[in-house]
């Protein structure tokens, strides 16, 4: 139970890592997400099995093709609309429907669609067999947390990325361009959600609606954590993945579905801005 | 001038009308209204295709002294995707009525209540109706209350009644071979495969097995990780899994990636067809999984099912992977074109009466209905339609029941012996 809890927790701290990063900086709630990771396994799905590409050559080549498209999606859409925090949802979320309508309409539909492992087989630990495709989920979010630390403390773009997220109008008067950083932000959450396609995706089948479930997930870890707080999607993740386990354990697993749901409740009870959450955390005190 | 063009505007009015008149006289058109983005009604939708192309090659339905061609329309009418309200699904079947004058539909509803209520408006346009997905008993509870008024619908599938009963034969055969008596029941948390699994869990009781444990998993679970070790420290011998999401696959592979001692015996969906192997690969080895109809993948034993499964595959380049409803919807077209045949009209109420009095050979094995217009199943081939058990047997699937078309024994998984 330690250890699949850990793994659940692991496998929604990488479904929510990108979108929290989107929002953290521009501030653009992306819930287009979900569409972006259900994407990301088809794109693969077709350069693995169509392109005949190997599997690092596509999963690498997807990354970049959806880093690109999500920042294409802030340039030519959220950039007209920033700020206005209901037109962003509505158009993010329109562009979600749009993208997992159309992958139905042209058929990507059945039992067919699913990434290769990375490694298969399973190791006893702690006295339980686990896949090691699992394992390595809670490798590559320690990797990804400790890449993106480095990234925004120790270059450059990461830097206007915090500058940006602190105080865009500071920022500007520094030589920041507000919208060119929003845009690679918007380029880079929607890559890691690409990612965690590529990396989580192997355990079952690509399907359309698994769009829907996953930025379910990802509001809920964000919303729980505070929405721009990596550390608090860590600690929400933590929360929520052990409580899945154990209800899936002692109650059982039907009421999994309701956990993250009852987590957001008394979230929005007790702390509305989040564990770590800074947003309004003035008019809460207020 | 304007007198010859005249002449020739009438002449082509002439023309076309005509040509309408005779290609409407020629065409028997059936409509396919299901839901077509799922896998059922895709793979349904391109069997009655199939079965309607064959028909045409040979000339048509002999009426008579004539012979009529098949036209398949179908709709989309999305009754199985989730949130689509039943009464959206009744528009488009009607659209499909009055628009497309159908004479009979097949496939058919995915939702037991959108085919129940469907039944009135079929009734009411006296168009024959043969559906292949839909399960519920209350269909034939319906029919026979009030015979007269539902007469034109019928199933051509199996209900989930038969279902129990071929789970039930298979944990018989399991007991039997190996003496198993210790089950954990996992199913997901929808309505028909918690009533399934239910049903199972009382005749379990009944019949001297231990149920060590019954969990529903949300749709869209991806961690059977809870359930999987509660069956391993229970000690159970063999698991009944009844699933249909896409990310059911992954129970098999926490199955073998946990190496739990015990049979994976029921039904999942997604693995069922031969892609399955090519998704999940040996992940899946030795899971068994009960086919709704035979016919979709070749059993040596019944030979139909070799040519109709080498024929779907010349046709449409791809295998069929849905154990239920495809099969029976090739065999459809074929039900409707014997009946019309035999009752030399398109008189509604006398091919009524023809398919009522049907017993010929499909790719489902013999097709007779009983008086609730459901379609007998049994357990060989020759005298009733059949389902079957099959196992993944390094990349085979292998028939390990019922007798009359078994090509292989039960094997146990590698971690088991």
């Amino acid at each position: 139970m330690l250890i699949y809890g850990l793994i659940n927790s692991a496998v929604l701290a990488l479904m929510a890592i990108g979108f929290n990063l989107t929002f953290g900086i521009s501030g653009v709630a992306n819930f287009a997400y979900g569409a972006i990771y259900v994407v990301s396994g088809f794109i693969t799905w077709i350069f693995i099995n169509k392109l005949n590409l190997p599997y690092p050559v596509s999963a690498i080549s997807t990354i970049l093709i959806i880093g690109v498209f999500g920042a294409f999606i802030y340039r030519f859409i959220i950039k007209r609309i920033r700020g206005l925090v209901i037109s962003e949802v509505i158009a993010t979320f329109g562009i979600s429907i749009v993208i997992l309508e159309f992958l139905r309409y042209v058929g990507f539909i059945g039992f067919k669609y699913s990434l290769p492992m990375f490694l298969s087989g399973s190791v006893e630990v702690l006295g339980a067999y686990v896949d090691i495709q699992r394992l390595l989920i809670i490798g590559f979010v320690i990797l990804l947390i400790i890449a993106l630390y480095l990234f925004t403390h120790h270059t450059k773009i990461g830097r206007a990325f915090r500058g940006i997220a602190q105080e865009e109008h500071t920022s500007l008067s520094l030589g920041i361009n507000p919208d060119w950083i929003a845009s690679l932000s918007m380029g880079l959450g929607s890559s890691l959600g690409a990612f965690a396609a590529i990396v989580i995706l192997p355990l079952g089948t690509i399907t359309v609606d698994g769009g829907y479930d996953v930025l379910i997930n990802a509001l809920s870890v964000c919303i729980v954590g505070g929405l721009g707080s990596t550390f608090g999607i860590i600690i929400a993740s933590l929360i929520i993945g052990y409580a899945q386990t154990l209800t899936a354990t002692y109650l059982a697993p039907h009421w999994t579905m309701i956990v993250s749901l009852f987590a957001i409740l008394i979230i929005l009870v007790i702390k509305p801005s989040g564990i770590l959450g800074h947003q309004k955390e003035l008019e809460e005190r207020v | 001038m304007r007198r010859s063009f005249f002449c020739l505007f009438v002449f082509l009015f002439f023309c076309l009308f005509f040509t309408f008149q005779i290609q409407a006289q020629q065409y028997i058109t059936l409509g396919v209204p299901t839901s077509l983005k799922l896998i059922e009604g895709y793979e349904g939708h391109k069997a009655a295709l199939l079965a309607a192309e064959e028909i045409n090659a040979k000339g048509g339905i002999k009426i008579g002294n004539e012979k009529r061609l098949i036209k398949i329309e179908s709709l989309d009418i999305r009754d199985g995707e989730p949130g689509v309200p039943v009464q959206e699904a009744l528009l488009g079947i009607e659209k499909l009525i009055l628009d497309k004058k159908i004479y009979a539909a097949v496939v058919g509803n995915f939702r037991s209540e959108a085919l129940l209520a469907a039944m009135d408006i079929y009734s009411k346009h006296k168009v024959i109706n043969i559906g292949t997905i839909a399960m519920t008993p209350k269909f034939q509870e319906k029919i026979l209350s009030n015979p007269e008024k539902y007469k034109y619908s019928f199933r051509n599938c199996l209900d989930s009644k038969y279902l129990s009963q071929y789970i039930q034969n298979m944990m018989k055969f399991i007991s039997k071979e190996f003496g198993y008596n210790k089950v954990y029941i996992v199913t997901q948390d929808v309505l028909w495969a918690t009533a399934t699994g239910s049903l199972m869990e009382k005749w379990f009781k009944e019949n001297g097995w231990t149920v060590a444990g019954f969990d529903k998993y949300p749709v869209g679970a991806t961690d059977f990780s809870a359930g999987l070790m509660k069956a391993k420290s229970a000690g159970v011998q063999v698991i009944m899994p009844i699933f249909d999401m896409p990310t059911s696959g992954i129970l098999v592979k926490q199955w073998k990636g946990m190496k739990v001692p015990a049979l994976m015996a029921g039904f999942i969906s997604p693995l069922m067809g031969s892609k399955a192997w090519k998704t999940f690969g040996s992940d899946i080895d030795g899971l068994m999984n009960i086919v709704f109809e035979i016919g979709y993948f070749p059993i040596k034993a019944y030979p139909p099912t070799v040519k109709f499964s080498e024929t779907y595959f010349k046709r449409w380049k791809e295998d069929i992977q849905s154990g239920h409803g495809a099969a029976p919807a090739y065999d459809t077209v074929y039900i409707l074109a014997n009946a019309i045949e035999k009752a030399g009209t398109l008189d509604q109420d006398k091919v009524v009466s023809a398919i009522q009095a049907t017993d010929m050979e499909g790719v489902i094995g013999r097709i007779k209905f009983d008086k609730g217009h459901q379609l007998i199943f049994g357990d060989n081939p020759k005298t009733a339609a059949v389902g079957a058990v099959m196992q993944w047997q390094n990349g085979k699937m292998a028939v390990v029941w019922p007798q009359s078309i078994a090509s292989d024994k039960i094997v146990k998984p590698g971690w088991m012996k």
